[in-house]
């Protein structure tokens, strides 16, 4: 997958294998779950990221996310983040997550 | 390979305000997945059922029916599906929850209706109280649950449903994997669902205001149903994939078993469309006796005589042949019934639309026309060829159309009083689906998005009653809208949102006007419901209904019928003539030199702006001239240019073009222009040979453009074959297939002609009657003060309202006439035509105005004031009425008293019966204070009536009372008191426009009447105004050059002052076209204001 402005991810198929964070790659063990978000798109109408055109192209920003929670390690002890993929813009991002599954 | 998935729980647009996408969106979608099946399970109906089945049959994929019903106080949903045959169940249980106390299912109604359920299959789905349960961790609860179901349904199953939302909830896949643990655990059926209620990912936002229409609140975390878009119609590798997630979660290796149980159960209930559903079944009312239909008929022959009832003879045998070749003599017994239990009431009755060209319709008294001689043909209306059950319309008077509708809910099978359907019975009335139009849309969607309600209103306002797909274009359009930022992100977004709304069903409605009649197994064939008006509804419309072959009987309440019931019980009242309506002759001359005069105001049809100058062109002399006129005056002719050949030939501009010697008996009574569906189908029947059933199969067939080709390529070589040459072939061909469009049932016009016939002649001989008629009912499209002055201008006397001679309606007196009586409106000498007309002479009659026309006053206080009459005077009428004070106030000021207290006489008022009034008042409550009771205290003496001295009113202060109180100038036309000015200034009285010069420019001025913007050939906006005078009306056209100027005035004024062209275009066919328009008090102002200070300048 192209690599876009945020965190790097490696999701050959869409699902995350790899990540760089801090500067260290981290290898998914395992993946704890996964879960989809969106909606609050009124909340978004005015912020400029409305497509200009005519009215049957207006997108509307409806904040779909994909989110996986994931024990990943580069060596030793494996941790648990939550990676994060804005599927409007591409984006990645990665959240280190104290909880255990 | 391909798995395949099946969705076993779907929510369409049926589910109202719920669901995002149509049916047939869905079942298409589906179909391209692959999907060999899919189910419907709409929200507690199956409104949506048969457009889903059909949509399956089209694009070959297996119906599963179920409903997802709202249980236990809506706490929790189940889904449960029929099986098989038992279609019928599901559809029973429906209509028992609709019929229960709380209209939801509860235990209760589900042991009273085990009869129904113990054939269906419970699916406990995500929302259920068993998942609730489970997920809850009590097993022994969740347990119970399912016992107590296995009781009452024939199966259960678990169903699972992930829509990967976040958490342990439901919708979460932990939710899931419960369920299928638990179902695991206990040995029981688990199934994969995904709980569609949209068509792809990107709907959520359609669902998310779908949700705040539905609960009426604005857009917001707490209201919206989701959290996510994953409630779509996924495809089988996606199902699958979500498959596999819940299974794992479960502790399973992969989601193979969850999706072949799915498929195990989705095959079990799989309907034919046909045999389960009932696609293309007939269902006619039992009748004991077919045969009555051919006795009936026979002997009603007996009204024919001489050489029509040979012909009339052979006809109906040839009709009963194809209706019992078809078996729809219970049909035909079963509207005769209908038309019978009316006019045995005495309601008029007339059948409408193709019905009328059947003579077994005239013979059992259905139709009142006669079909043979007027041309119509059974075979446009039925035939062997179109084995589908045809349509008839009956029109009743309006205002007692419930009481038919008593009658057959009474004769066909209730169980009570109240309408509630019992298990036989066989009649219901028709839902309607009301879809999001751009109004609706817009109002929704600004109310989501909290827009602020003026701008929303502003765009909603200006919205035409247009689909909403259009609504960017119809913006652009208006010019009243520029001051809104339609670029604005928020505006754009709600604009673009409401198109999404379009055709997204919002409600069901009770359809106005049909019922259907079947045989005792009607609760099989569709679930019912109580609408609003507290009549049994199917949960189908009209198409529905058809589909599954219901025969549906339309009872229309035409306004006109009552008020020809009317005018016939005044004659009766007022000059002891019982008048036969139903039995004039149809060729009365002085009938017809009314409608050629052009005044038709009144005349059921014929009486709109565009009617009365096509009458005036037109000049139709016989009944079968109106079935033309009504024929012509359609969109479909008058953007084909029908209307100028035909009038040219008939006025003799152009000789007829005559085609060929065989069509002239066909053709000639429209001068050689094709305007008849019954033309097509002989012309295509004499010159192929083939019969006229066959003919109207191919007449239908000419709708499409590949039907055209098809039609050609037969109908050419069957005319060569039958002798006609190419060019004559070439020439009919060209009028049939440019007819094709927009041609009209002659039988149907013919039927409306009837009723436009009846009311011209009542117009004509009993006038006073029929516009008390008028008055009464008020069924056409002019206010009723040019209904009033079109009865002044004839001579006929207006007198107000009487608190001890009015009615509740209008009602005729007689009256001398002497020097006061108003000459009545003549139609001037036309040296033109060199033909005058004779024009009915209305004098010596009154209308007394109605008390139900007084603003504000209820059936309860007419009735009050009727039963108490006479009165002796205000202070009795207060005491004994129990009318209200305001409508004491209002019966004051439009002169309710005048004659009683004799103001005439001039030592009283209305201003001294008003402060007389207050008194009155003033005693009541003082006294009522004393004795503490709720009544007039009788025995007190009231205070006396005396003059105050104050002026009295000016005539035009109480035409202000008349117009705020009742709407109308009754004491005279509101236009008088511009008398000085119009003269003045020059302008022309209607009546007298008919002298002016075709290109003349005159001035004309008068009340708005009526505005219309009809459709025209180019497709450009023409605006017709019609100003009424106090002399008849003046029909002014504003075309787009002048609309920029005067657009707005025209919709914001009532009165004006017209600079326009005169246009004439026929014997008395004459219009006006603006030059320019002004306010008429603006007018009137600037020149008083000018006069006051003329002197001082001169």
């Amino acid at each position: 997958m192209a690599q876009v402005a945020g965190a790097r991810v490696i999701a050959p198929e869409g699902e995350p294998l790899e990540f760089i964070y801090k500067g260290r790659r981290f290898h998914v063990h395992a993946v704890v779950s996964r879960w989809r978000e969106s909606g609050g798109w009124w909340n978004r109408i005015d912020d400029g990221r409305l497509k200009k055109g005519p009215l049957e192209d207006v997108i509307f920003d409806d904040g779909g996310k994909a989110i996986w929670r994931v024990e990943a390690a580069p060596e030793g002890a494996l941790a648990t983040f939550e990676i994060e993929l804005d599927e409007i813009t591409g984006k990645w991002q990665i959240r280190p997550t104290s909880r255990p599954s | 390979m391909k798995l395949p998935f099946t969705h076993l729980t779907l929510a369409s647009g049926y589910s109202f305000k719920y669901g995002t996408a149509l049916p047939h969106k869905l079942v298409e979608r589906a179909a391209e997945q692959g999907a060999t099946a899919l189910a419907l399970t709409d929200r507690d109906g199956a409104a949506g059922a048969i457009r889903f089945a059909k949509a399956c049959e089209e694009f070959g994929v297996a119906p599963i029916l179920g409903v997802n019903l709202s249980f236990l106080q809506k706490k929790y949903r189940v889904t449960v599906f029929a099986q098989g045959d038992g279609l019928g169940a599901l559809y029973r249980l429906i209509t028992s929850i609709n019929l229960s106390e709380d209209k939801l299912l509860t235990y209760k109604v589900l042991t009273s209706a085990s009869q129904y359920s113990s054939q269906l299959i419970l699916a406990h789905g995500v929302e259920s109280q068993l998942a609730a349960a489970i997920n809850a961790r009590r097993s022994e609860e969740a347990m119970s649950i399912y016992g107590a179901a296995s009781d009452l349904f024939a199966t259960q199953v678990l169903d699972c449903t992930s829509h990967l939302r976040a958490g342990t909830g439901p919708y979460s896949t932990t939710y899931a994997a419960r369920m299928l643990g638990f179902a695991r655990d206990h040995n029981l059926p688990a199934v994969l669902s995904n709980a569609v209620r949209m068509l792809d990912r990107a709907d959520g936002p359609i669902a998310d205001v779908l949700d705040s229409a539905r609960k009426l609140v604005p857009l917001h975390h707490k209201h919206v149903e989701r959290s996510n878009s994953e409630a779509y119609l996924k495809n089988p590798a996606e199902m699958a994939w979500v498959g596999d997630e819940i299974a794992r979660a479960a502790g399973e290796r992969n989601g193979n078993r969850l999706l072949a149980d799915t498929e195990n159960l989705a095959q079990r209930l799989r309907l034919s469309p046909r045999r389960d559903i009932g696609l293309g079944a007939i269902h006619l009312p039992h009748i004991k006796d077919p045969t009555e239909l051919r006795h009936r008929t026979r002997a009603a022959l007996s009204r024919y005589t001489g050489e029509l009832s040979v012909k009339a003879a052979v006809r109906l045998e040839e009709e009963l042949e194809t209706v019992t070749t078809l078996g729809f003599e219970p049909y035909f017994l079963s509207v005769a019934a209908v038309a019978d239990m009316a006019r045995a009431r005495g309601i008029r009755v007339a059948a409408r639309g193709s019905g009328a060209g059947s003579l077994i319709c005239y013979l059992l008294g259905i139709s009142g026309v006669e079909p043979i001689s007027q041309g119509l043909l059974m075979e446009r209306f039925c035939s062997v060829l179109r084995a589908e059950l045809p349509d008839i319309d009956i029109d009743v008077e309006s205002d007692r159309r419930l009481e038919i509708y008593s009658a057959v809910f009474d004769r066909y099978g209730f169980k009570s009083d109240k309408y509630a359907p019992g298990d036989n019975s066989s009649t219901a009335t028709v839902a309607m689906v009301e879809t999001y139009k751009a109004r609706h849309a817009i109002r929704d969607v600004g109310a989501a998005l909290g827009i602020a309600p003026m701008e929303i209103d502003l765009i909603a306002k200006s919205m035409p009653r247009i689909r909403s797909r259009n609504i960017q274009k119809a913006l652009e359009n208006l010019p009243e809208l520029k001051s809104l930022n339609l670029n604005s992100p928020m505006l754009k977004m709600a604009i673009s949102l409401a198109a999404k709304l379009d055709g997204l069903p919002r409600h069901l409605a009770m359809h106005p006007c049909a019922v259907v009649l079947s045989d005792p197994g009607l609760l099989d064939y569709a679930p019912i419901e109580m609408n609003a008006s507290g009549y049994p509804m199917l949960q189908f419309d009209k198409d529905d209904v058809e589909a599954v072959g219901l025969l549906k009987l339309d009872i229309l309440g035409v306004r006109m019928q009552s008020a020809i019931a009317y005018a016939l019980d005044e004659i009766k009242r007022v000059d002891g003539v019982d008048v036969e309506i139903d039995q004039i002759p149809l060729d009365d001359a002085p009938t017809f030199d009314l409608i050629k005069s052009a005044r038709t105001l009144g005349i059921f049809q014929i009486e709109s702006p565009g009617q009365r100058e096509l009458v005036g062109k037109f000049a139709p002399d016989t009944f079968t001239d109106l079935i033309i006129d009504i024929s012509l005056f359609r969109p479909g002719p008058v953007k084909s240019d029908m209307i100028v050949p035909f009038l040219n030939s008939r006025q003799g501009l152009k000789p007829r073009d005559l085609i060929h010697p065989d069509l002239y008996d066909v053709l000639h009574e429209t001068e050689g222009v094709v305007v008849f569906h019954e033309q097509v189908i002989q012309v295509i029947s004499i010159m192929s040979g083939c019969t006229l059933a066959e003919g109207d199969e191919r007449r239908r067939k000419m709708g499409s453009p590949e039907g055209q080709i098809e039609v050609r390529d037969w109908f050419y070589p069957a005319a060569l074959a039958r002798g006609y040459t190419n060019s004559v072939i070439d020439e009919v061909w060209e009028i049939l297939r440019s007819f094709a469009s927009f041609g009209f049932c002659k039988a149907h016009a013919a039927a409306f002609a009837l009723p436009t016939y009846q009311s011209a002649w009542l117009k004509t001989h009993y006038m006073a009657p029929f516009i008390a008629g008028l008055l009464t009912h008020d069924p056409g499209m002019y206010p009723k003060r040019l209904i009033l002055d079109e009865a002044r201008q004839w001579g006929i006397e207006i007198k107000g309202i009487d608190i001890n001679k009015s009615d509740r309606n209008y009602l005729v007196e007689k009256v001398l006439i002497d020097g006061d009586t108003r000459a009545p409106y003549a139609a001037p000498d036309l040296l033109s035509t060199g033909k005058s007309l004779s024009l009915p002479d209305a004098r010596g009659y009154a209308i007394r105005m109605a008390l139900r026309d007084i603003a504000g006053i209820n059936d309860g206080e007419v009735e009050g004031i009727l039963r108490s009459r006479p009165y002796l005077d205000l202070a009795d009428f207060v005491a004994r009425s129990s009318a209200s004070r305001p409508i004491c106030e209002a019966l004051i000021m439009v002169g309710a008293f005048d004659e009683l207290h004799q103001l005439d006489q001039g030592a009283l008022n209305r201003r001294d019966l008003l402060l007389h009034l207050q008194d009155l008042y003033k005693l009541s409550s003082t006294s009522m204070r004393g004795t503490a009771t709720n009544q007039m205290v009788l025995g007190l003496t009231p205070p006396p009536l005396e003059a105050s001295g104050l002026p009295a009113l000016s005539s035009a202060e109480e035409v202000r009372h008349e117009l705020d109180l009742t709407g109308m100038d009754i004491s005279r036309h509101m236009m008088e008191f511009y008398g000085e000015f119009l003269n003045h200034v020059g302008a022309v009285r209607s009546s007298d426009l008919i002298h002016k010069r075709s290109g003349e420019s005159v001035l004309v001025a008068g009340v708005k009447v009526a505005l219309q913007m009809p459709p025209i050939r180019s497709g450009k906006r023409v605006i017709f105004l019609t100003l009424d005078d106090g002399y008849g009306c003046n029909d002014v056209t504003f075309f787009e050059d002048i609309q920029q100027s005067s657009g707005n005035l025209l919709f914001s004024s009532t009165l004006f002052l017209v600079r326009g062209e005169v246009r004439r275009t026929g014997p008395r066919g004459i219009s006006l076209r603006a030059t320019q328009a002004w306010e008429l008090t603006d007018s009137y102002e600037k020149w008083r204001n000018l006069r006051v200070y003329e002197p001082e300048h001169g």
